[in-house]
């Protein structure tokens, strides 16, 4: 099927059951998988989304936690300075505090106008003169329940700068004057504590103010030089999913604090993702492999011995007499396919030779129906002419007509055969023309060019004399002058040639044409047609009669016919 | 059967792309997951404020592109011969990439050839060296900041500004780039007269004895500038040594607590503060970029500078810039 519409020159993609095999498994695979991946990393995303939200926040709310347990546990040891302030013991209990807490960096009072009174430090000098005081300075951003500054530099001590965040308290002391109490902690702990904060692998988090504000960020310096940039400031507590990071706020209930936890959720995935894909596609590589073998496998059972039984078809189709045929592997199906064509073939080449033998036995039949068919005017006449010869005391010629006759009737009946020589074939022309001369009163006169090397090749019996029957009857007869026929009998490039050539009256090309045509004529019984047909079933196409004709010249007749020495029918 | 050969093809054709597909996701984890590359900090000194916040910044930056970080650093400024051996020794041990600061621009030059020959990436930071083989450079822009220096010095109110100047080591390409801006800032000024220039070896001691040894000479100096943390510190100490504080304007480099202090209590009235931070972070970043076959953004990349007084050096800028966040 295929082939045939390729031979029309429609260049239609045809595919083979093995192709398809493969890219519609490949086709399944492929679009299951991508399906199953696109799925996968849906749901993946969403919980790990889900997880690190989750995390996020539990992770947020322990710094919260630890934070304000932290700041809670300054405000006691506050509430505790407050209480030991102005009592005897003050010295003592301010000089262990800051010994022991080493997280205090400095115990500070001061007046209204901003004086350093008192100052308690675990081993810091202080500077002859205070230049800038920051954690007074600091003073000025009051806020919430406990007032903690943003973290600043300690400027008090000689040569020691250390980050601080100032917690602020106003106390009254006897006489009636407000003093400011500054407790420095040292920023450090918070700051270390908050540098080991992980949130998922690579999130962290940071503090701001209310405002916005950072005040500790674990890449502070980053930011600081403008290398980094913190996008998450200033969110509402909640969790915010943003585009690539997930922020989750807390605010701190005891100080104006605002924890921001950041976690990146989309590198996890895109190396879940990478890898999911690495193993589908060495899934795909394996699955091409495996159905390139299994197509492989389907060509060899199914597609090539398909495409052989196609082949063996045409074929047979071709030349269905000469065609053997034999089973080749493949599939049950295929095999079956294949013993039935096999049988098939078998069988209709023997129908096939059936036919042939009985057209030829048909043929046979009829010609040798006709063949014995005697024209009853052909005889009446000749009789009736004998008789007159009788009566006119023309013996001798009476008696050759009588042989003739006899002569004539023996050839055409010739024991039932076929093929007779060319000898006996001229004889019956000559008996034939006997008769009709006789009967015609030499009306025409004839002679025979006959090649003595032909004379034993066997041809047709009844060939010649249809034909001249024809040019006696159509061409002699109707013309007033004496006629002439000339018989030739030679050899041409390997085959027999008889010529019947008279000079009566000729034939148009369309008459030429119908006498092959039409059947038996009036006198003999055995037409021109009838020769030539015989002539063709004997010998094939390229044998049989041609005609060359001229109005009022004459006709020539020519019959072709192989060199043969035995009948091959009549085995 | 022409037909059947492209078929076969095309099949092949999908198979190698598949092949190679998988090959690469392969290669792309292993990427992800592989194994640590290792960048060398090649410095001047390990004592000084300035390189102890270059490797603050340069740990930051192994750290975020999960590197290796090994911190090499001679006991003398001047010891080129120290550096050169640390450049081959860490060489050998199969580092990917070295982030140097050259102690002479010259005699370095070499090492850093050879270093570069065995494929390792060299990134230049704070000073230059004479090398073909330096792919960026991260710094100060030396001559800006010299410049910055020479204003500083301007701002001087006094009728005539005597100068002197107090370099370190001649041979060290930064030193005299920033002399060089000074020297041209000053230039534009008619009060300006430089009296007096010496280069030191670059420690406190030195420095100190210098500068006193200059003031000795030259008593009218009113204006000193300095152009490194330890001549900084020495010049601090000469003048803190005469109590000439309120009399003499100077010009310093850099900072640390005590020339910080310095700045308070006015020995020291203005200093050029680099941002050494940024420079070890972008260091190690650019290293970074090398190793793995990007080009660096710029080839040379200034980081920024400040002039710190009195006036602003408790401002939230100045606190972050000159206070190092120790824990």
């Amino acid at each position: 099927m295929s082939r045939k519409k390729s031979k029309k020159g429609k260049r239609r993609l045809t595919i083979s059951i093995s192709e398809m095999f493969i890219v519609l498994s490949m086709g399944m695979v492929l679009v299951s998988a991508v399906l199953a991946i696109v799925i996968f990393v849906q749901i993946y995303k969403d919980a790990m989304e889900q997880s690190a939200v989750t995390g996020s926040e539990q992770s947020i709310v322990q710094v919260q936690n630890t934070l304000e347990n932290y700041t809670n546990e300054i405000e006691t040891t506050l509430e505790l300075i407050k209480q030991n302030m102005d009592t005897p013991n003050e010295d003592d209990f301010m000089q262990n505090l800051v010994e022991v807490r080493t997280d205090i960096a400095a115990v500070t009072t001061y007046d209204d106008s901003g004086k350093l009174l008192q100052c308690w430090t675990a081993g810091l000098a202080l500077k002859p003169e205070i230049m800038t005081n920051l954690s007074y300075e600091a003073y000025s951003d009051k806020s919430e329940r406990l007032n903690i500054s943003r973290p600043h530099v300690e400027s008090i001590f000689v040569d020691v700068y250390p980050w601080v965040v100032t917690i602020y308290e106003d106390t009254i002391d006897e006489q009636g004057k407000t003093r400011h109490l500054a407790l420095d902690i040292r920023f450090s702990n918070i700051a270390n504590y908050i540098d080991d904060v992980g949130i998922g692998q690579r999130g962290y988090c940071f503090i701001t103010d209310l405002k916005g504000n950072i005040v500790y960020h674990p890449q502070q310096q980053l930011i600081n030089l403008g290398l980094r940039e913190e996008t998450g400031t200033g969110l509402e507590d909640g969790t915010h999913i943003g585009s690539e990071a997930i922020y989750t706020a807390h605010t701190m209930e005891n100080c104006g604090w605002k924890i921001i936890g950041v976690s990146y959720v989309d590198e996890m995935i895109t190396a879940q993702v990478a890898g999911a894909l690495r193993r589908l596609l060495i899934m795909l590589t394996g699955i091409l492999a495996v159905t390139s073998i299994f197509g492989w496998l389907l060509a060899r059972l199914f597609s090539r011995p398909a495409k052989k039984l196609a082949k063996a078809m045409e074929d047979f189709e071709k030349d269905a007499e000469n065609f053997a045929y034999s089973v080749r592997g493949g599939t049950s199906e295929i095999t079956t396919l294949s013993e039935s064509f096999g049988h098939m073939v078998l069988r209709i080449q023997r129908l096939m030779e059936k036919v042939r033998q009985e057209e030829i036995s048909l043929r046979k039949t009829e010609l040798k129906a006709l063949q014995a068919q005697i024209n009853p005017h052909f005889l009446y006449n000749t009789l009736d002419a004998i008789a007159w010869l009788c009566e006119d005391g023309q013996n001798k010629e009476a008696e050759e007509m009588v042989t003739s006759l006899a002569n004539l009737f023996r050839i055409s009946i010739s024991k039932g055969h076929e093929m007779i020589p060319i000898e006996k074939e001229l004889q019956h022309a000559r008996s034939y023309l006997k008769i009709e001369q006789i009967r015609y009163k030499d009306r025409f006169t004839y002679q025979f060019h006959v090649d003595a090397a032909c004379m034993d090749y066997l041809c047709n019996k009844i060939t010649l004399q249809p034909i001249i029957e024809n040019a006696i009857y159509h061409g002699i007869n109707q013309m007033p002058d004496e006629g002439r026929i000339d018989i030739r009998v030679f050899s041409e490039e390997g085959d027999i040639i008889f010529q019947v050539e008279d000079n009566g009256v000729g034939m148009t090309q369309k008459q030429c044409g119908e006498i092959l045509q039409r059947e038996s004529g009036d006198s003999v019984g055995i037409g021109i047609k009838n020769v030539n047909d015989r002539i063709k079933i004997y010998f094939g196409d390229e044998y049989g009669i041609s005609i060359a004709s001229e109005l009022d010249e004459g006709t020539c007749v020519t019959i072709r016919m192989p060199k043969i020495k035995e009948d091959k029918f009549e085995k | 059967m022409k037909n059947k050969w492209y078929r076969a093809g095309v099949f092949v054709f999908f198979f190698l792309i598949l092949v190679l597909t998988a090959c690469h996701a392969q290669r792309r984890v292993e990427q992800i997951s592989g194994g640590k590359k290792r960048v060398a900090l090649v410095a001047k000194s390990a004592e000084s404020a300035f390189w102890k916040t270059v490797r603050a910044g340069a740990n930051a930056a192994s750290t975020e592109y999960n590197m290796d970080l090994i911190f090499e650093a001679p006991l003398s400024e001047e010891d080129y011969a120290a550096q050169n051996q640390m450049i081959r020794s860490v060489v050998e041990e199969g580092v990917d990439a070295i982030v140097f600061s050259a102690v002479d621009f010259e005699a370095n030059a070499e090492a850093v050839d050879e270093a570069a020959e065995e494929g390792v990436k060299i990134v230049s930071i704070d000073s230059e060296v004479n090398s073909s083989a330096v792919e960026c450079y991260i710094g100060t822009d030396n001559y800006e900041a010299g410049c910055l220096a020479g204003e500083a010095v301007l701002e001087c109110q006094a009728p005539v500004l005597n100068i002197g100047i107090v370099n370190y080591d001649k041979n060290s390409e930064n030193g005299q780039t920033r002399e060089a801006g000074f020297r041209d800032t000053v230039a534009k000024d008619s009060r300006a007269v430089i009296v007096d220039a010496i280069n030191v070896n670059s420690t406190t001691e030195e420095a100190k004895e210098g500068t006193l040894a200059m003031l000795e000479r030259n008593p009218q100096i009113n204006v000193i500038a300095t152009f490194n943390e330890w001549t900084s510190l020495g010049v601090g100490y000469a003048i803190q040594e005469r109590n000439l504080g309120d009399r003499t304007h100077v010009v310093a480099f850099d900072c640390n607590v005590v020339s910080v202090g310095m700045l308070e209590t006015g020995e020291v009235d203005a200093l050029i503060v680099q941002n050494p931070y940024a420079m070890g972070y972008l260091g190690v970043e650019n290293a970074y970029s090398l190793i793995n076959g990007q080009s660096v953004e710029q080839e040379e990349i200034d980081t920024s500078l400040m002039i710190v007084t009195k006036e602003n050096m408790y401002d939230d800028e100045s606190q972050r810039l000159l206070f190092s966040f120790d824990k």
